[in-house]
């Protein structure tokens, strides 16, 4: 068995995932768990695997072999709509609609998640991330990429997932962004909520509970 | 929350992208228009416009003009990098579809109003049996939605989608634009209904299908 297993219970694990592209294994028999109230730092080269390895975590790609589970039944079996509301994946795309405006982004995805927020509730989630209020009504195409993080972190906070898959995050956040960005994910693990992030960058990170290094299509133990 | 109000919420949130960023429903009047202009100059007799081309002019006007519409059905969502967070919804993906087609077949329902009286000016023709006329357009446009949502769902990810699009789309939109073509030319004539209720049933068959299978292939494609 290669890769890590960590502590029980796993709120999120893989069994000897693989993923190919093109005959070449990017991931190749990775075992690991995430266990619930835990913050795991994914880190290694660039290209080695990390951005894939969040996605087939949150189930937007097909593993060539292996499977994915999400409290102990296989992500395939569980809703769509649970996955989507209990699974939350922040990517390199903004994953808000560029011609809504920061606050209509945040309630209409939130209440795709079966959320059903308050305007006031969007706007606390909007302010928690530090987006002026007169940002919160601006349509989010004119947005800064630091800006438009802070909109899909409000996302994050409002549906209130147990698993955060975040690629990057700190992309684009200024100074403050960083701090506030660390202070939720902090929040976010001590509500119980598994917490994976793939990550250059270290100086904003709360204490991780665990480092995993992605290298060779394997998962290792190991701090930067 | 049910699969209606979904469906409306991401009708209601594509009809606001679309009003402000007045980008596709322009495009598709100013094309119509374009259109309209290129073939009345081609089919030029003697001089005069050739009446008995307005059943095709419509037709394949509407056809081209849909094209261009459906190409940025799914551009809200790809910009983003959220279908999937759209697609999964309690429903499934079935609001995801009902609310794509529903704009299609809006923006589509807008173009003809704008698109009937211009083919009749340039065309110098008379709109006779415009009721009959309605009815195929009404069913054409519901198959192109149909239709063309799940040609566009497939093919939103591909490269060249723009050159394969009428590709996949019109050969299997023919007996929708036969028909069409059939009822228009028959119902300007004052042919009496029945030279064409056998097209308008074949429309009505061909909507019947698509509408219930494209939903269907619809869901398995975004999985």
């Amino acid at each position: 068995m290669t890769g890590v297993l960590q502590s029980n219970p796993a709120r999120l694990s893989a069994r000897q995932l693989a993923w190919s592209v093109a005959d070449r294994f990017v991931l190749l028999g990775v075992d690991v768990a995430f266990a619930a109230g835990t913050l795991t730092v994914l880190w290694g080269d660039n290209g080695a695997g990390k951005s894939s390895l969040l996605d087939l975590l949150a189930g937007l790609r097909a593993p060539t072999r292996g499977e994915v589970l999400l409290d102990g039944v296989p992500v395939g079996d569980v809703h769509p709509a649970d996955l989507a509301r209990r699974l939350a994946r922040l990517g390199h795309k903004p994953g808000a609609f560029l011609d809504l405006t920061a606050h209509e982004n945040v309630k209409l995805l939130a209440t795709l998640c079966h959320v059903s927020p308050s305007d006031e509730a969007v706007r606390q989630c909007l302010d928690r991330v530090g987006l002026a209020r007169r940002d919160q009504a601006r349509v989010v195409r004119g947005f800064s990429r630091g800006m438009m993080q802070r909109t899909a972190l409000a996302r994050l906070l409002l549906t209130g997932a147990d698993v955060w898959l975040l690629d990057e995050p700190s992309t684009g956040l200024d100074a403050a962004g960083s701090r506030t960005l660390g202070l939720l994910l902090d929040e976010a693990r001590q509500r119980g909520a598994a917490v994976v992030v793939a990550t250059h960058d270290f100086s904003w990170l709360p204490k991780p509970d665990h480092w995993l290094q992605v290298r060779g299509g394997q998962l290792s133990e190991a701090q930067p | 929350m049910t699969m209606l109000r979904l469906t409306w919420l991401l009708l209601a949130k594509d009809v606001r992208i679309a009003a402000r960023s007045r980008e596709v429903l322009g495009f598709m009047l100013l094309f119509a228009m374009l259109c309209v202009v290129v073939f009345a100059f081609g089919f030029l007799r003697e001089g005069q416009a050739a009446q008995d081309q307005v059943p095709g002019v419509l037709w394949v006007t509407l056809l081209f003009t849909g094209t261009v519409g459906l190409l940025r059905l799914f551009a809200p969502e790809e910009e983003a990098g959220n279908l999937d967070l759209v697609a999964r919804t309690l429903s499934g993906t079935a609001p995801l579809f009902w609310s794509k087609a529903a704009l299609q077949l809006l923006f589509s329902g807008i173009v003809t109003a704008f698109l009937l009286p211009i083919v009749a000016v340039f065309f110098d023709a008379s709109l006779f049996g415009l009721e009959w006329i309605a009815l195929a357009l009404a069913l054409g446009l519901i198959g192109q939605a149909a239709l063309g949502t799940l040609a566009a769902a497939l093919l939103a990810q591909v490269r060249l989608r723009e050159a394969l699009l009428p590709l996949v789309l019109y050969p299997l939109l023919a007996p929708l634009v036969l028909g069409g073509v059939k009822v228009t030319a028959l119902a300007l004539t004052r042919a009496p209904y029945s030279a064409f209720s056998g097209w308008i049933e074949l429309m009505l068959a061909f909507d019947a299908v698509v509408v219930v299978l494209s939903p269907w292939l619809f869901a398995r494609v975004t999985d």
